[in-house]
């Protein structure tokens, strides 16, 4: 294995990055898609445009096929990443469950012992606190290992 | 865990991004391994060791708090 002069350095950036930043643009582009997917038939069943039953039933699982490619394209980003990436997915994702998951049964008890006042709880805030959770830590973890 | 990786390095002249190429990995776990945030899985200490023509005992060297445990 070689290493060039400083003058004959390559400008691009090294293999490994250029490997990350494809399986994170591909990890983007079928969340992208998942999401748009998810919203548009739950927007499609609640306002009639797409008949409950057969019809419903059908484009809950072609979104549901979306998220799986969602997951298949993520976990290839984790197996060709090397293993700062990896930490820092590990850590964020330790993040977003510990807030999202952990924090909403607490709030969910916190509700039932009058501590807080009673809201619509939702399980999509526990979702979206656990997605928010994760990119803020994979933000923080980029710029500690930066 | 201790490291001269960034003595040997600046010996050769290379940058972070240099080594990365090099070794495969992102320029950010070059930095990490250097500021001792992130200690190398053996394989890629094995890399390490091999890139700069040593062993990973030249390289990598136990604190002494964790030599005593």
């Amino acid at each position: 294995m070689t290493i060039k002069s400083p003058a004959e350095r390559p400008r691009a950036r090294g293999p490994a990055m250029t490997r990350n930043c494809r399986n994170q643009r591909l990890v983007l582009l079928w969340s992208l898609v998942w999401m748009s997917s998810f919203v548009g038939v739950t927007l499609a069943l609640k306002e009639g445009w797409l008949a409950s039953g057969a019809p419903g039933i059908v484009a809950a699982v072609v979104s549901a096929g979306l998220g799986l490619g969602t997951a298949l394209a993520y976990r290839r980003f984790l197996n060709e990443a090397d293993e700062v990436q990896r930490k820092i997915e590990l850590e964020a994702l330790a993040l977003g469950f510990g807030v999202g998951l952990i924090g909403g049964f607490a709030y969910w008890l916190l509700e039932r012992s009058g501590a807080v006042p009673t809201s619509k709880s939702d399980l999509l805030y526990v979702l979206a606190a656990t997605c928010f959770t994760y990119s803020a830590g994979v933000l923080l973890g980029r710029r500690r290992y930066a | 865990m201790k490291n001269r990786l960034k003595v040997l390095r600046a010996e050769r002249d290379w940058t972070q991004a240099d080594l990365a190429h090099a070794l495969d990995v992102s320029r950010q776990a070059v930095n990490a391994i250097e500021t001792g945030k992130h200690d190398p899985s053996l394989p890629l200490a094995f890399r390490i060791a091999r890139l700069f023509g040593g062993s990973v005992e030249d390289i990598f060297l136990m604190d002494d708090k964790e030599s005593e445990s």
